[in-house]
């Protein structure tokens, strides 16, 4: 797991290019302009748009001004779903940028959790990695580690340090030797086409004959709908190739670009759907819009960080990339 | 899915029947809601308590609320009969819900709970902090954010107050453990809710106590039993002392330990 070491760089710096429009009914002294942004996959709304806020508060009186929350096409957008989750969820198979609309009044209290304070953001991030432990380990190695170790781990998230989060988080990731795995997999899956907001059981890495388990074998367990063969999967979101197109900044055809999305946004937005237009049939270029199924296992929403079939997945879409 | 030795889903769910068909016996209103799906559900009990004390804010803003009163739950006046024979207007009316959800990653029951005025306006984190009994109040000053916070009902997807689950099974082991060991049938489901409810206005009447530690088959025992279930009056009265000792084994000052820091490691997060 760990000594998979580019996979992990990929995963945390994920990022997606995001366009912020103040709602038109918010009260302004004079016109607001979009904000451009790109966001960290790996981490939360309310975290990272600091700058976001002071953007539009310019604009406005103080008396205006309450609890900032976001919306995407009418959806209330969840502050304590990673922000890669919430995108993959609703706003995967639309064009870049991510279109998001920034509210500060009519706090809708019936969809939204409250985010008064950052510590909120960490008390609910540490809340799950604990969760999380108590399946892998019986919560023994969380609670084994000492508070400042818990603090760096939330410092590395905030700050956006991969080594800071990575030399506590390895811990929290290892199993001993004479185990094929952790107690239980720590995941939940989302679906937009269902009430419950997701689905999270027991289950086990290594089943009853010693067999590693899947994340095939996960599916067809907890969650058979998204794997019939002959139904299509609407539910089913590429969040793989989408963010991993944009994060990267090799492919030629990609953002080196990226770099200056928040300078270049409405240029590239521009040039994306160019690019679209201009593809020849029949090519296999990727685009960074484009949904991508490279294998014919199905590529879930999991709020995940590590499993290792994301990993196998990362390796093919790398290769087919290099081709 | 995996059943759990000790406190599996299939236990929670047979503990919440046998405490429902107990509340269905008194009117005290718990129902089992089934999730769209049928994969699992909860319990739910709906109901109103009347604010005491001080003014509402005219503006809708975070209403003082002081400790919980319950009101009178077996003497409870139909909605309409409160408003007329009392000056509390639609707005100190305060809406309880409590949800009794299963956590597969803790293996134990969470208490999940919202509330809002009869309009509908959602009461703030803030007014749930001030209505906490006075006995848990030092343990939620030391760290808010970790024993009630707000958070996504994993089922109906709202936001709802949550009372932690992380130290649930170390203060119900010992419960268990002592019950196994004088051979005496106990609810799980209800000696936690007796010890976690009364921090959020959620009291269980007496009687759910002795029904618990009936025998199945014990005639002759339920008998002389229902008769202390019987003198009402005399039940109310002691109320609020004996459900702190609903599970008998529990001596008040463990309850106690269990909820003010100076008992529990600092680690305050869940």
């Amino acid at each position: 797991m760990t000594d998979d070491k580019d996979v992990l760089r990929d995963v945390w710096f994920g990022r997606i290019p995001t366009c912020f429009t103040l709602y038109q009914d918010e009260i302004t002294e004079r016109e607001a302009e979009p904000y451009y942004l790109l966001l960290p996959r790996v981490s939360y709304l309310t975290l990272v748009t600091d700058k976001v806020k002071k953007h539009f508060q310019k604009v406005m009186r103080q008396e205006d001004i309450s609890e900032i929350w976001f919306e995407y096409e009418g959806t209330p957008l969840k502050w304590h779903y990673p922000i890669g989750l919430l995108f993959d969820l609703l706003a995967s198979s639309s064009a870049l940028p991510w279109n998001i609309t920034v509210h500060f009044k009519s706090f809708p209290e019936k969809d939204l959790l409250h985010c008064p304070s950052k510590d909120v953001i960490e008390a609910h991030f540490m809340s799950c990695v604990k969760e999380a432990d108590a399946l892998k380990h019986k919560s023994q190695v969380i609670n084994e580690m000492q508070k400042k170790d818990h603090k760096q781990l939330w410092m590395g998230l905030q700050n956006d340090r991969f080594d800071q989060f990575w030399a506590i988080n390895r811990k929290l990731m290892e199993y001993p030797a004479e185990e094929n795995g952790f107690r239980y997999i720590p995941f939940r899956i989302y679906q937009t086409t269902t009430e419950r907001p997701f689905i999270q059981k027991l289950f086990r890495p290594v089943s009853t004959d010693g067999q590693l388990h899947t994340l095939g074998d996960l599916l067809k367990e907890v969650c058979p709908s998204a794997v019939a063969p002959e139904v299509p999967m609407p539910e089913v979101c590429s969040w793989l190739p989408t963010w991993l197109l944009a994060s990267s900044a090799e492919g030629s055809h990609l953002p080196s670009l990226w770099r200056d999305w928040e300078e270049d946004g409405p240029r590239l937005s521009q040039q994306g759907a160019e690019n679209r237009r201009n593809q020849s049939p029949g090519t296999e270029t990727l685009f960074w819009d484009q949904v991508v199924a490279s294998d014919t296992e199905n590529v879930l929403c999991l709020n995940s960080r590590d499993h290792p079939q994301i990993h196998r997945m990362v390796g093919l879409l790398h290769q087919e990339k290099s081709a | 899915m995996e059943e759990n030795e000790f406190f599996g889903e299939k236990t929670f769910q047979h503990y919440c029947a046998e405490f429902i068909k107990h509340s269905q016996k008194i009117g005290d209103g718990w129902e089992w809601r089934a999730s769209k799906d049928c994969s699992d559900g909860y319990m739910c009990k709906t109901h109103f308590q009347v604010k005491n004390g001080t003014a509402v804010s005219h503006q809708g803003t975070s209403a003082h609320v002081q400790t919980f009163l319950p009101v009178e739950e077996a003497l409870d006046p139909p909605l309409d009969d409160l408003e007329v024979t009392e000056t509390t207007t639609a707005a100190e009316v305060i809406k309880y819900e409590y949800h009794v959800l299963y956590s597969c990653s803790y293996q134990v029951p969470v208490l999940y709970f919202r509330a809002s005025f009869l309009d509908g306006r959602p009461l703030a984190l803030k007014d749930i902090w001030e209505g906490v009994h006075e006995c848990y109040k030092m343990r939620l000053l030391q760290g808010p954010w970790d024993t009630i916070t707000q958070q996504e009902h994993p089922i109906l997807g709202q936001p709802f107050f949550v009372l932690h689950p992380c130290k649930t099974s170390e203060f119900m082991t010992p419960v268990l453990k002592n019950s196994q060991k004088i051979n005496r049938n106990v609810n799980y489901i209800t000696s936690w809710l007796s010890m976690v409810g009364p921090a959020v206005g959620l009291n269980l009447p007496l009687s759910y106590a002795t029904a618990a530690s009936q025998d199945e088959g014990n005639v002759g025992g339920q008998g002389k039993k229902r008769s202390l279930c019987s003198t009402f009056p005399v039940a109310k009265i002691l109320e609020p002392l004996l459900h702190l000792a609903m599970s008998p084994l529990l001596a008040p000052a463990f309850i106690k330990s269990a909820f003010i820091s100076d008992r529990l490691d600092t680690d305050l997060f869940v």
